[in-house]
């Protein structure tokens, strides 16, 4: 199996209602920690509000997901990693992050251009009775390590055994949707192979409306986003007007 | 040699300096840690093998499909039915971690009177002698579910009298009732048809009817484009959520939507837009538009752009007559992509905040929303699965939770075709819990069960003949072999959804333009959205992405 997930998320068809956010913190058991600040919460994926600065009924709002971005080159968390505990699977570009492994010393979330990396403060915790509601597919993470969006590898895992049980070499892509692309209500999060080039979601990444947030530094994320509006596009670049506008919440 | 106190002291204090230049106290302090990050009361899943059953969202009355993954008889994860005709696959944010509430901590696990613990028996002693002495009024948040047909029965029966606090969906088409004598409830929109939807403050986008209906729709055929193929309009006084993605944000001043619909209607007459026998507003444009903050001419131009591309179909946040006027006048009733109604045999319902009158008691069901108080002087008896805190109920009686009873789901409000489920009790409650319907069952063995109305509905859907059954294949209903068959797909999660009737031409009898109507209030229900308690997950996800937070209001 050799693949390069990735992911183009259509910013115009994002309602930010939030629904991919809820989704993957279900499905990846993430504790809801009462201490929890917006600074040291888990959010493997942030839905965030931005604007184009304008007031009264020029003004324009849009939603922007924001997730590991799965860099494939100089990937950064890779590289300062003293554990080893964050690679990148040759098999499907998947940048993973090994709980087991992490030492804790939050290096990689320095190293992280997108802030999409985030720490276990505390032991993790549930209302009495309520981790019978925990998916058994994902491994509760300890305090004290890092962790961040893995493209739902436990799905991976699951369509992988059903290939095998089925004597398949090859997944079916229809059973290795990540929670967030299942959730969203409008299909704006699209997921697919980006070595593929037959796969909908390369030829949408080629799109003149594609775009990647800090390309330039040269990372090659494998998560695009897509919008008609010359004003959303402009965010990715940081030193444009319109990205200073740029608000959270 | 003697070893003095004072040498102990010496050899003690250098072997614990001397320890420190050791990796001893360091390694062990790090094991420590480690070791303290596994222990045994750090909470881990269910293990077991998992399976995926279909099942409804029970939440609301919006009634959208669900796929349901188990573990060891426990939800472990919930997401959206594709086959489901109307939700296809889309679920509002809270449904993601509906499974997590039955353990929430606010979960009501005793009966309570007043400020003290009871019991059930002693709930069912004070109701049987409350009911004796005078009129028991049943309050319903949902209605058409076999359930429902119960607590009405029993009204009845009992000399009392069946209430609904409808949805603002519902509550919307209150006006068309009165104009057409067609209940509310059979009224739905056919926004698949429609080409232009101008919405007055409904929240379209942000959670507003069946979730997935519309956000689809408006994604596949409207979404970020120039010219779309469907336009939304948004009258709204804040760029709210709905504002911020719609096609065209039109901002108007707070409360003056009532004052638009009149200057609308005022300007598509005034243009030949509409057919002038249509009934004339007795506001004047320059009024209309001194109320909303627009210009006269920006409403002439607004009335242009809803007839632009039609058919046109206005969609109110509430029950506000002069914008249910507006589908009156642009001919959306009872035609294409307009208001259209989807099934027969409905009764109107009758509001709960009506004049309740003489009530010795009242029967609020759990499905009620917590912050509806009775405005009667009458023993309350409350059934709730979450406790929303403060409340005037002298007794307060735990209900089922998430997917914790049997219960049908009727057509939700705003649907142009009528569906039809079942969702089966998946889980085991883990506190003793009752419905009102099982209560009132259990004090009058007459009345029908749950599980009896659901199986004689099925039947008499089953003989109609008519409609499709959504499953794992989509069936037309003279397909299915037998009622028995019919009923165990519905039991296993199937839908039953019928044709919507798209040309089916009713009388209206609006004679004058309504008047207008008490201001809106400046507190939209987008950015009132409280269910009575949230999973943790989402005042945790919200609180920290701050997507909730009010829509900004231009100065």
């Amino acid at each position: 199996m050799s693949a390069r997930y990735g992911m183009v998320i259509d910013v115009d068809r994002c309602t930010g209602c939030g629904a991919c956010m809820m989704a993957c913190a279900a499905e990846n058991n993430v504790p809801a920690l009462p201490q929890a600040t917006a600074r040291t919460g888990l959010t493997p994926l942030l839905v965030r509000k931005v604007s184009n600065g304008n007031n009264g009924e020029t003004r324009r709002e849009a939603f922007i997901p924001i997730m590991c971005m799965h860099c494939e080159h100089d990937t950064p968390c890779v590289k300062v990693c003293p554990q080893q505990a964050v690679e990148v699977d040759e098999a499907t570009g998947i940048v993973m992050q090994m709980a087991q492994r992490c030492l804790g010393c939050r290096y990689c979330m320095t190293a992280c251009p997108y802030h999409a990396r985030y720490f276990n403060w505390w032991d993790p915790a549930w209302p009495p009775g309520m981790e019978k509601s925990l998916n058994p597919g994902v491994a509760v993470r300890m305090r004290g390590v890092v962790e961040k969006c893995n493209l739902c590898h436990a799905r991976l895992h699951s369509a992988k055994e059903k290939a095998a049980v089925a004597g398949k070499r090859e997944i079916d892509p229809a059973d290795y949707v990540p929670a967030c692309v299942e959730a969203c209500s409008t299909n704006a999060i699209h997921f697919g192979d980006l070595g593929d080039a037959n796969d909908p979601v390369s030829k949408e990444a080629h799109s003149p409306q594609a775009f990647r947030l800090l390309a330039r530094l040269g990372t090659e994320p494998k998560l695009y986003y897509k919008s008609n509006e010359a004003w959303v596009r402009a965010l990715a670049e940081p030193n444009s007007p319109q990205a200073s506008e740029v608000q959270r919440g | 040699m003697k070893v003095t106190r004072r040498d102990l002291l010496v050899w003690s204090a250098g072997a614990a300096a001397g320890l420190l230049a050791t990796p001893v106290p360091w390694k062990v302090l790090d094991d420590v840690s480690i070791w303290s990050q596994n222990w045994p009361w750090i909470p881990q899943p269910t293990r077991g093998p998992v399976e995926v059953k279909q099942s409804f969202c029970t939440l609301c009355p919006k009634a959208c499909g669900l796929r349901v993954r188990m573990a060891n008889g426990w939800a472990v994860g919930v997401a959206g039915s594709s086959t489901h005709p109307i939700s296809r696959g889309a679920l509002c944010p809270l449904a993601f971690a509906a499974h997590q509430l039955n353990w929430h901590p606010q979960r009501l696990r005793n009966v309570r009177h007043g400020s003290s613990l009871s019991t059930w028996a002693e709930a069912q002693s004070a109701f049987a002698k409350a009911s004796k002495e005078g009129p028991v009024v049943v309050i319903d948040g949902y209605s058409g579910r076999a359930a429902s047909s119960v607590l009405e029965t029993f009204a009845g029966k009992q000399g009392g009298s069946y209430r609904v606090v409808a949805t603002p969906e519902l509550r919307a088409f209150t006006p068309y009732e009165q104009w057409t004598g067609i209940p509310a409830a059979s009224l739905g929109y056919d926004f698949e048809n429609a080409r232009t939807i101008v919405s007055f403050g409904a929240p379209l986008l942000d959670g507003w009817g069946t979730p997935g209906r519309l956000t689809r729709l408006w994604a596949e055929s409207g979404a970020g484009l120039s010219d779309p193929q469907l336009r939304l309009i948004q009258i709204d006084s804040s760029l709210s959520r709905t504002a911020a993605r719609a096609w065209q944000w039109i901002e108007i001043r707070e409360g003056s939507e009532s004052a638009l619909a009149s200057g609308l209607a005022g300007a598509l007459l005034e243009q030949n837009l509409v057919p002038a026998h249509s009934p004339v507003p007795s506001m004047t444009l320059a009024e209309s538009s001194a109320q909303a903050g627009l210009s006269v001419e920006r409403i002439r131009e607004l009335a242009r752009l809803v007839v632009a591309k039609t058919p046109a179909l206005v969609v109110a946040r509430d029950d506000d007559p002069a914008i249910a006027a507006l589908n009156v006048l642009l001919g959306s009733l009872g035609n294409r992509g307009g208001i259209v109604p989807h099934s027969e045999g409905v009764k109107p319902y009758v509001a709960a905040e009506s004049a309740i009158g003489n009530a010795r008691a009242v029967l609020i069901d759990a499905s009620v929303p917590w912050e509806f108080v009775p405005q009667v002087e009458a023993e309350i008896f409350r059934f709730a699965a979450w406790d929303g805190g403060a409340t005037k109920a002298d007794w307060l009686l735990p209900a089922p939770g998430f997917l914790e009873d049997l219960t049908d789901l009727p057509t939700a409000p705003g649907c142009s075709a009528q569906t039809y489920g079942v969702a089966p009790a998946l889980v085991k409650a883990t506190i003793e819990v009752q419905s009102a319907a099982q209560f009132l069952c259990s004090l009058d063995a007459s009345l029908p069960t749950t599980a009896k109305i659901i199986d004689s509905r099925c039947e008499d859907l089953f003989r109609r003949r008519e409609g499709n059954l959504y499953g794992q294949q989509i069936a037309a209903i003279d397909k299915v072999s037998s009622v028995q068959s019919f009923k165990e797909q519905l039991w296993k999660g199937a839908v039953w959804a019928g044709e919507a009737s798209l040309s089916k031409a009713f009388a209206c009898h609006l004679k004058e333009w309504p008047a207008q109507t008490r201001p809106v209030s400046a507190e939209t229900w987008a950015t009132q959205w409280k269910p009575v308690v949230m999973p943790p997950l989402a005042s945790k996800l919200y609180q920290e992405s701050g997507l909730r937070e009010p829509p900004r209001r231009n100065a």
